[in-house]
């Protein structure tokens, strides 16, 4: 039989308030299932529509609006790591998921690369500083083949600017994060895998959208140099898409 | 001394379990001989990232230089992340088949 959730569960993993859902399941978008008990009836969902909801959302758009957002909340439950644990956690589904699929061999551990360097290094730069929310919002659908991750952290610029203080721009903070190896070890350790993930996208004709502040660029396999711009919106930390 | 690397999980990208991961295993190197080698074995591993190598690979080159050798592996991301660390730090791993 399937799973039910009743509906305070199944609002918590949508990231949805029970009205909502109550209101979905009137206009017919996502059916519950009426359960009597005693006097009373409730709704239960399928858990498995659910999933397949969370799957058919637009997980770009949804980590845009999330760290974009001027009254930030948390993410959807479902997406959101709000520590490293949590993370590395959902990491390891991703590469379970992708090593059950022989489609993805052999870059697989390429792909969980790069989503493990863009996350972790979010962690690893905002540990007790997070300005708002903190941790992750960590999306991926293999359909569609792309990855999504976004935080609300300090940005490239501001982290960076400790081991490089003559930073001054997004653009230039963005640049030296993906192109430059930043040997000093103090104050913070630099991983300097945002150059990895960059050489891994150029080899593998993957793609990656990244955007810290109003600095973006777009790269895809052939690229000769990363063309980075300055757009209108804004995001307070980072944002990335990873196409495959 | 052979070190399997699987023994510290299949997923190896953070860099705070890489220091974890090195803090732990530093008392057993107490053990090796002035002239015995460290082999470094990625069979198991599923993914290795520079920031969980830069923890726990680059102090152990740093430390035995020429007696550290690693297993030659067809791992991309495990190639591709030593291939970083070797740049990053301008050292050149030994491998051994």
């Amino acid at each position: 039989m399937d799973k039910l959730l009743n509906i305070t569960q199944a609002s918590e993993m949508l990231g949805i308030s029970p009205d909502t859902l109550r209101r979905w399941d009137e206009k017919g978008k996502i059916k519950s299932i009426r359960i009597k008990r005693g006097e009373y009836e409730y709704r239960y969902y399928n858990q498995d529509e659910i999933s397949q909801l969370l799957i058919d959302k637009d997980i770009f758009k949804t980590a845009k609006d999330w760290a974009a957002s001027l009254e930030p909340d948390s993410p959807l439950s479902f997406y959101y790591c709000p520590n490293v644990s949590v993370f590395n956690g959902r990491l390891t589904k991703l590469e379970t998921a992708l090593m059950k699929n022989s489609k993805f061999f052999p870059v697989s551990s390429l792909l969980v690369l790069m989503a493990g360097e863009i996350g972790n290094n979010s962690f690893d730069h905002n540990l007790g500083n997070w300005p708002d929310v903190p941790g992750v919002y960590f999306a991926y659908n293999l359909n569609k083949r792309v990855i999504v991750l976004a935080d609300r952290g300090q940005g490239i610029l501001k982290t960076l600017s400790r081991a490089k203080p003559d930073l001054v721009s997004h653009e230039e903070a963005l640049k030296t994060a993906f192109t430059e190896f930043i040997s000093g070890r103090i104050p913070e350790k630099r991983g300097n895998g945002l150059k990895l993930v960059k050489r891994i996208i150029l080899k593998h004709n993957f793609k990656l959208y990244f955007q810290t502040g109003n600095a973006f660029f777009n790269l895809k396999g052939g690229d000769t140099e990363l063309d980075i711009k300055t757009g209108k919106e804004y995001y307070q930390g980072c944002i990335a898409k990873i196409e495959f | 001394m052979v070190i399997q690397l699987k023994k510290f999980g299949t997923t190896l990208t953070s860099r705070s379990f890489g220091q974890e991961a090195f803090s732990a295993f530093k008392p057993s190197l107490q053990d090796v001989a002035d002239d015995e080698s460290i082999i470094v074995d990625f069979n198991g591993v599923n993914t290795f990232s520079p920031s969980w190598g830069d923890e726990f690979i680059s102090p152990l080159m740093e430390i035995y230089k020429e007696r550290f050798l690693i297993k030659k592996t067809k791992n991309p991301s495990v190639i591709e992340t030593l291939l970083l660390l070797e740049e990053i730090h301008g050292f050149s791993f030994n491998y051994i088949d």
